[in-house]
């Protein structure tokens, strides 16, 4: 009987199983860095070849998930950089043992219940939130137009609403 | 916690954009690309003496090439990506002999090249996106690089 416990001796058929539990949380977080869909691809299928790479290096199945999130992060971080111009390295992998554990609430029912809580902010946080989850590809420049707001307060904007859409989230979670 | 989770879990969470199925069929497609009983090169930093190669900083490795090394062997690999074609060459280092066999993958095609005497090889004509290059050797597992990302 096999003593290995890693990814190395895993069958197709728990692969698909692996695929149809987490592609959905990987693409939603590739897509979160406004990547287009193309890139957003190209992140999400980055991921699962490291997977195979590291087959043999993981050990812990429960972390599999975390990992694939967290490595699909990196993807997306790097190819939206390089969008940016920056020069990056493509070779560098979270580490196998170490995924990033709060990837846990890439989850849709997580998801919704941050829409409640995103209910109880004001305007224009709640307008303009709603437009960047929705429109991932949307430009500030777009979104000042919808919400009739200066374009260089978008950014300053976002970024305060996002902060207090989190706290209203780890309030309620802690 | 990270504001693209954040972002994540109310996408899925209004139903919005899910996956295209072509993602989740490449995704299930990967399983095909394990290497059973192969030996994975990890990457090794390349520095070259100025001059040595056009390069934007003097003893900077080129853009584009990488060095994987595992089992004793070194793979160079150099992609360029010109007219919407990923080009892929390099050498396997020390030369692993004729019956040797170098095959360079992308998650769509596979390409199998027979090593110059100095272990050199070159593909052409591959679709970009992912790359990686396996040196397989008689009598020895193959030895396989990392994925290598290359788009314009």
């Amino acid at each position: 009987m096999p003593t290995d416990n890693s990814l190395a001796i895993i069958d197709q058929a728990a692969w698909e199983d692996l695929v149809a539990r987490f592609d959905g949380r990987m693409w939603a977080v590739a897509r979160a860095f406004g990547l287009s869909a193309a890139d957003a691809a190209d992140a999400v299928q980055g991921a699962w070849l490291r997977l195979v790479e590291n087959a043999g290096a993981i050990r812990d199945p429960e972390r599999i998930g975390a990992w694939l999130v967290t490595t699909t992060r990196h993807e997306a971080a790097r190819l939206s950089r390089r969008a940016r111009g920056e020069v990056v390295s493509d070779l560098d992998v979270p580490d196998t043992a170490l995924p990033d554990p709060t990837a846990a609430v890439v989850d849709a029912e997580f998801g919704r219940q941050v829409w409640r809580r995103l209910d109880l902010l004001g305007e224009p946080c709640r307008s303009l939130i709603r437009l960047y989850v929705l429109h991932p590809e949307a430009r500030y420049a777009q979104i000042a137009v919808r919400l009739n707001l200066p374009v260089g307060s978008i950014g300053p904007t976002r970024a305060r609403c996002m902060a207090r859409l989190r706290t209203l989230v780890e309030e309620e979670t802690s | 916690m990270r504001e693209e989770y954040l972002l994540a879990a109310l996408r899925m969470g209004a139903g919005a954009d899910p996956v295209p199925e072509g993602v989740s069929a490449s995704a299930r497609a990967v399983f095909g690309l394990r290497v059973p009983g192969g030996v994975p090169a990890g990457p090794v930093d390349v520095s070259v003496p100025p001059g040595a190669r056009s390069s934007s900083e003097a003893g900077a490795a080129p853009a584009g090439l990488r060095r994987f090394s595992a089992d004793g062997l070194v793979i160079d690999v150099e992609t360029t990506v010109a007219d919407g074609h990923l080009e892929v060459a390099g050498q396997v280092s020390p030369a692993p002999g004729q019956d040797a066999r170098i095959e360079v993958r992308t998650p769509h095609i596979a390409k199998v090249r027979v090593p110059s005497g100095s272990g050199h090889f070159a593909v052409a004509g591959l679709p970009p996106g992912w790359v990686s290059v396996v040196c397989h050797r008689p009598g020895h597992p193959p030895v396989f690089t990392r994925w290598i990302h290359a788009r314009p």
